[in-house]
C-alpha cells in the first residue's frame, strides 16, 4: 500500500493541485459574491488557505517514504554537482580507480603465485628435506637415490612420503615421434596430493606388483589428454608407447594439477634398491612432530648413510633442513621478492590515490563552505547538510570504486600475460581476489567519506554571519592548508619512492640487456636430440648417431658450422673439482665443463684467444684435450702459459657407473686452446672458469645441437628435420629455439620487473603531479582576491608568477626530499636481486630528480601563469 | 486545535452527505460560530490523511454553482471511527469538566 502511493505520488500531487485551484476559485467567487473587488477577492482566498506550497508539499511528503526521497534527491543532487566540475569528478574517479585497481591485481599475483599456489591437500604441511653442504652452503642435494628414500620412509617421525623422478620418454605410435614427459612417482602419490582424477582413476598401492615390479600404467594430465585424445573419454585403456613399452592409460587429472609436468603424465616407480637414479621426496610429518625433531631423525640417518657411500654426500660435513613446501616453488627467489616489492609499491599507489581523494575532498567542501552557509541560513538542517553530504562522498566512492574492480579485472589480466610462466608453479591460477577487492575498495571509499565529512562537520556549525560575509575573500592560509600542503608533501615523497623503483628497474636492465654474452647470438639455431635407450643401447650406436647428425647437419646449404654439446649450450653444465699439475689442490673450487664436439667456439661465435681448436679426430679418438675460457686461465699464475699445462678432473675417475662411457678415459687433460670468455651462468652472473671436453667421453641419450647459419635461424629447421629422418626416422627433435631466444629467457624476469614498476611508477607520479596541479588551482583561486590587491599596489606579473611557483617549490623540495631519503632508508632493506643494480645508484636518483621536479614544475606552472594573467579588476570584483 | 479533533470534525461534517473541501471549511468555521478558526489550507493535508485511511473517499463532482469540485464522503470505515472517537471525545470532555467543576460545588 505505502508503496504503491510513494509511486503514484506524482499523481496525487497534481490531484491535490487542481483541488486546492478549486477551493480558490470557490472562494473567490464567494469573496465577489460579498462585494469585494476582484484583486481583494483573490487576495483574501489566498490569505484564508495559507502557503499552497506548503500544503501540496505536507501532502507529498505524506505519501512518500522519507528516506528514499532525499536520498534519492541527494543522489541526484551530488550526480549533478559532479557533472558541474568534471575535473575534480575525473580526477577523483582516476585515483580511486587507479588505487583500488592496482592494489587488488598484485595482491590477486601474489595470492595465486606466493600464497595459494597449489591445489594439493594441505600444502603447508608438505616439507621438502634437502641436505646443505657445510662449507659450500650454495651446495644443496635435495634428492635421494631411491635406496636411500626407503629408508627415509621408515623414519619414525613421517606420516606419509612420496619420492618424484622427473623422467623424459620417447613417446612413439600413431603421431610424430616426441619426448614425452612422464614423471615416475610412487605408487601413494595420489593419496599423498589427494587430488582425485577427472577421469578413470589414479595410480594406487596395487600398481606395484607383488614381485615389486610396476604396472604398465599412466595417468595423464589435462594437457595430454588434450593434445594426444582431443579430450575424448573413450583415452581410458589406450596404450602409449613410451620407450618402446607400452603404457596402458588409466586415468586423467583436472587441469590445475601439474606435478613436475602440465603436459605429460605419471607412471609408477618402483621402490628398488637396486635403482641407482635419484628421485625427490617430500614428506607429510605425524601429528604432533615438530619439524626441528623431523630435522634431527634425518641428519641422524643421513649421517648414517654418508658412512657407507661417502661420494654421495658433501665431504666437509652437512646439516639437512626441512623447507615447507610453499617456501620451494618455482616462484621462491627473484619472482618472490619481486611480488612483494609490487605489493608495496601499489600499496604506496593505494596511499597517493588516497591522499590525491582527501586533497580533492577537502578543497572542494572548503570552496562550499559559503554554499553550506546560505543552505544553512535558509532553513536547513545539520543533520540534513550532513547526510547530504555524506550521500555525495558515497556518489563519488561508489562510481569510482566500480571503475577500479573494472581497472582490477584488467589489470590482474595484465600481469598474467606478462608474468614469466618459468617463474610461476605451473598449478598457480591467478584470478581478482575478491577479499582483497573488498579491502581496497573499502579504503579508498572510507578516505573520501572521511574527508568529506571532516570539512563538511567544521563548516555545518559555523558562524553564518562570518562565512556569508567571507564569500570567497579568505587568503589562502587558513586551517586546511596546512592539511593540503602535508597531503601533497605525502604524495610527492611517496612517488618519489615508486619511481625510484621503477627507475632502479630500468636501469638494472639496460645494464643486463648491454652485458656481452661472449658469443654471437644471432643466426644461431639450437635443439635437443634425445635419443631412444633401448634402440641405441651401446656406446658405438649412440656416438656413431651423433657424428652422422653432425655430418648431415654440416652439408645443409648455408650452414657455416655444427657442434654437439652437454653444458655450455650456452648455458650451465656439469662441474668437477681439478688439480693443476704443479699446484696445490683446493677442494672447494670447481670447473665448469662442457662436453663438445670440433666447432663448438665457432657455432656459438667464440673467439679462441690462443692455442687451437679441438680437431675431429681428437673427438673421435676421445683424447685427453681440452679448451678453457679466459677465466680459467687466470687460475695459472701470471706469465706461465696454460696452454700444454695438464688438469686433473675428479669427475671423471669415477664417472656414474650406469653411464655409458669411452673405453679408456684418462682423468687427467691437457690444455690445447683458449677461449673467450661467454656468460656461462646466466647473464647476471659473473663468468665462471670453465673447460671443454671432447662430447664422446660419455654417450649420454640426450645432446644439444646447434647451427649456426642463415640470418632467419628458423628456416633451417625443415631441413634439418629432413636430415635427421634421413638419419632416423623415429627420431624426434626437441624444441627448436635461437640462441637470441634463450638470452631473451634471461631477462624475462627483469623485463616483467621493470614494465610494472615503471607502470605503478608513473601513475603515481601522474596522481601526485595531478595533486598538486588541483591544491594549487584551488589555492590561486582561493587567493583571487588578494592576488588582484597586490596588483593594485603594483606587483608585477612576475612578481605573482614567483610567489606562487614559491609556494609549490618549497612544497615540492620538502616532498622531494623526504621521498629520497625514505628510498635510501627502504634501499638498505631490499635486495638488489630486484633492480641488479644498488639502490644508491646515482644515475637512477638524477633520473627521478629531474623527471619529478619536471612534473611538478609544470603542475604548478599553469595554475600560476592563471594567477599571473589575472586582470586586477577583475580579481578584485571576483566574489 | 486539540490534536485529532480537526479529524473528528471533518468526519462529523460529513455525516449529511458529500462535501468539498471549501464547503467542509466552512461548515465547521460557521457551526463552532466563528471559535475554530481553521487555515483553510491545514484542512487538505488532513483530508489526504483521511482518505488514505480509508475513513473517507472522494471523487470529483460538480459544485453548487456549477464548478469542478473534488467531494469527500464518508466511508463505512469512516462511520465506525465517527462514533467510536466521537464516545471518546464525550469521555473526554466529561472527565475534564469533572475536574474543572467538582461535583457539590
Amino acid at each position: 500500500m505505502g508503496w504503491l502511493r510513494y509511486l503514484r505520488r506524482k499523481r496525487w500531487d497534481q490531484e491535490r493541485a487542481r483541488e486546492l485551484e478549486c477551493y480558490l476559485e470557490q472562494e473567490i467567487a464567494d469573496n465577489l459574491a460579498r462585494g469585494m473587488s476582484a484583486a481583494q477577492a483573490r487576495d483574501a482566498a489566498h490569505k484564508k488557505l495559507g502557503n499552497l506550497t506548503l500544503i501540496r508539499e505536507d501532502i507529498y511528503r505524506m505519501n512518500s517514504l522519507g528516506f528514499i526521497e532525499t536520498l534519492w534527491q541527494d543522489v541526484r543532487y551530488a550526480l549533478r554537482g559532479l557533472r558541474k566540475s568534471p575535473g575534480f569528478t575525473l580526477v577523483a574517479l582516476l585515483s580511486l580507480a587507479m588505487g583500488i585497481g592496482a592494489t587488488t591485481a598484485i595482491f590477486s599475483v601474489v595470492y595465486g603465485v606466493l600464497i595459494s599456489p597449489y591445489p594439493y591437500a594441505r600444502p603447508g604441511e608438505i616439507w621438502a628435506p634437502s641436505i646443505h653442504d657445510l662449507k659450500n652452503p650454495q651446495q644443496v642435494r635435495n634428492w635421494h637415490r631411491i635406496r636411500e628414500y626407503m629408508e627415509v620412509k621408515k623414519l619414525p617421525a613421517f606420516a606419509e612420503t612420496m619420492a618424484t623422478l622427473p623422467e623424459t620418454r620417447l613417446l612413439t605410435g600413431e603421431g610424430a615421434p616426441e619426448r614425452f614427459q612422464s614423471i615416475d612417482v610412487t605408487a601413494n602419490a595420489f593419496q599423498f596430493l589427494g587430488v582425485a582424477p577427472v577421469l578413470g582413476r589414479s595410480i594406487q598401492p596395487s600398481d606395484v606388483r607383488p614381485d615389486g615390479q610396476p604396472e604398465p600404467v599412466i595417468v595423464l594430465s589435462s594437457g595430454a589428454w588434450k593434445r594426444l585424445f582431443d579430450s575424448r573419454p573413450d583415452a581410458l585403456g589406450k596404450k602409449l608407447i613410451l620407450n618402446d613399452e607400452p603404457f596402458t592409460v588409466i586415468g586423467v587429472m583436472p587441469p590445475r594439477f601439474g606435478w613436475y609436468t602440465s603436459e605429460g603424465g605419471w607412471v609408477v616407480l618402483p621402490e628398488d634398491v637396486r635403482d641407482k637414479r635419484y628421485a625427490a621426496g617430500i614428506v607429510r610429518l605425524k601429528a604432533g612432530v615438530s619439524p626441528q625433531a623431523a630435522e634431527d631423525q634425518l641428519q641422524a640417518l643421513h649421517t648414517r648413510l654418508a658412512h657407507e657411500q661417502p661420494e654421495d654426500f658433501p665431504k666437509s660435513g652437512f646439516t639437512t633442513k626441512l623447507d615447507n613446501y610453499l617456501d620451494v616453488t618455482t616462484a621462491s627467489g627473484e619472482m618472490q621478492s619481486s611480488l612483494r616489492m609490487l605489493f608495496g609499491a601499489v600499496g604506496f599507489l593505494l596511499l597517493i590515490a588516497c591522499a590525491n581523494v582527501a586533497n580533492l575532498q577537502l578543497a572542494r567542501s572548503t570552496a562550499r563552505s559559503h554554499e553550506i552557509s546560505v543552505r544553512m541560513a535558509v532553513g536547513a538542517g545539520r543533520g540534513r547538510l550532513l547526510r547530504q553530504l555524506l550521500t555525495e562522498s558515497m556518489v563519488l566512492s561508489l562510481v569510482g570504486g566500480v571503475l577500479g574492480v573494472l581497472l582490477a579485472i584488467a589489470i590482474t589480466k595484465a600481469v598474467e600475460l606478462l608474468i614469466p610462466g618459468d617463474y610461476v608453479p605451473n598449478e598457480a591460477r591467478i584470478t581478482v581476489n575478491s577479499y582483497v577487492l573488498l579491502f581496497s575498495a573499502a579504503v579508498s571509499v572510507f578516505t573520501g567519506i572521511l574527508f568529506g565529512l571532516a570539512p563538511a562537520l567544521k563548516s555545518s556549525r559555523p558562524d553564518l554571519v562570518d562565512a556569508l560575509k567571507d564569500a570567497g575573500r579568505t587568503s589562502g592560509t587558513g586551517g586546511g592548508t596546512r592539511t593540503r600542503s602535508a597531503l601533497v608533501i605525502a604524495e610527492i615523497a611517496l612517488s618519489v619512492v615508486l619511481l625510484m623503483g621503477a627507475s632502479l628497474t630500468i636501469r638494472g636492465f639496460l645494464q643486463l640487456q648491454s652485458v656481452n654474452p661472449g658469443f654471437q647470438a644471432d643466426r644461431v639455431l639450437m635443439m635437443g636430440l634425445q635419443v631412444s635407450p633401448k634402440r641405441y643401447s651401446t656406446y658405438q650406436q649412440r656416438i656413431a648417431f651423433s657424428e652422422n647428425v653432425l655430418a648431415a647437419l654440416g652439408t645443409i646449404p648455408g650452414v657455416q658450422s655444427v657442434a654437439l654439446g652437454n653444458g655450455g649450450l650456452p648455458f650451465g653444465g656439469p662441474r668437477s673439482q681439478y688439480s693443476i699439475e704443479g699446484q696445490p689442490k683446493e677442494d672447494s673450487r670447481e670447473l665448469l665443463l662442457g662436453l663438445i664436439s670440433s666447432g663448438y667456439a665457432q657455432t656459438l661465435g667464440i673467439p679462441l684467444r690462443a692455442g687451437r681448436d679441438l680437431s675431429p679426430q681428437e673427438i673421435t679418438r676421445v683424447e685427453p684435450v681440452a679448451l678453457i675460457n679466459e677465466t680459467a686461465a687466470k687460475l695459472w699464475p701470471a706469465g706461465a702459459n696454460p696452454i700444454g699445462a695438464r688438469v686433473h678432473l675428479d669427475v671423471l675417475d669415477k664417472l656414474p657407473p650406469e653411464q655409458l662411457k669411452a673405453p679408456s678415459i684418462s682423468p687427467v687433460v691437457t690444455v690445447v686452446g683458449i677461449v673467450g670468455n661467454t656468460r656461462n651462468d646466466g647473464l647476471r652472473n659473473p663468468t665462471l672458469p670453465a673447460l671443454y671436453l671432447p662430447y664422446t667421453i660419455l654417450a649420454t641419450t640426450g645432446r644439444t645441437v646447434a647451427l649456426r647459419g642463415s640470418a632467419q635461424p628458423m628456416q633451417m629447421l625443415n631441413a634439418v628435420r629432413e636430415r635427421i629422418r634421413g638419419i632416423d626416422k623415429d627420431q624426434p627433435l626437441g624444441n627448436p629455439i635461437t640462441l637470441a631466444e634463450v638470452l631473451g629467457f634471461e631477462t624475462v624476469q627483469p623485463r616483467f620487473n621493470m614494465a610494472l614498476f615503471s607502470f605503478f611508477g608513473f601513475l603515481g607520479l601522474a596522481l601526485a603531479a595531478i595533486g598538486i596541479y588541483s591544491t594549487l588551482s584551488y589555492t590561486v583561486a582561493r587567493r583571487t582576491h588578494e592576488i588582484g590587491i597586490r596588483m593594485a599596489l603594483g606587483a608585477g606579473r612576475g612578481d605573482v608568477l614567483h610567489l606562487m611557483l614559491k609556494m609549490a617549490g618549497r612544497l615540492v623540495l620538502i616532498g622531494l626530499g623526504v621521498g629520497l631519503a625514505g628510498s635510501l632508508a627502504l634501499a638498505k632493506f631490499i635486495g638488489s636481486e630486484v633492480f641488479q643494480v644498488p639502490g644508491t645508484d646515482p644515475v637512477a636518483l638524477a633520473g627521478v630528480v629531474l623527471l619529478l621536479t619536471f612534473a611538478a614544475f609544470l603542475a604548478c606552472f599553469v595554475p600560476s601563469r592563471r594567477a599571473a594573467r589575472l586582470d586586477p579588476m577583475s580579481a578584485l570584483r571576483h566574489e | 486545535m486539540l490534536q485529532g479533533t480537526l479529524d473528528l470534525l471533518i468526519l462529523q461534517t460529513l455525516v449529511p452527505g458529500p462535501a468539498h473541501g471549501h464547503t467542509i471549511a466552512h461548515v465547521i468555521e460557521h457551526r463552532s460560530e466563528d471559535v475554530l478558526q481553521v487555515e483553510h489550507g491545514s484542512l487538505y493535508p488532513a483530508l489526504h490523511r483521511l482518505e488514505t485511511r480509508g475513513w473517507i473517499a472522494s471523487f470529483w463532482g460538480t459544485s453548487e454553482n456549477n464548478r469542478k469540485a473534488r467531494y469527500y464522503r464518508l466511508t463505512a470505515l469512516g462511520r465506525k471511527q465517527l462514533e467510536a472517537q466521537t464516545s471518546n471525545w464525550d469521555r473526554l470532555v466529561q472527565a475534564v469538566n469533572r475536574v474543572l467543576r467538582p461535583a457539590g460545588e
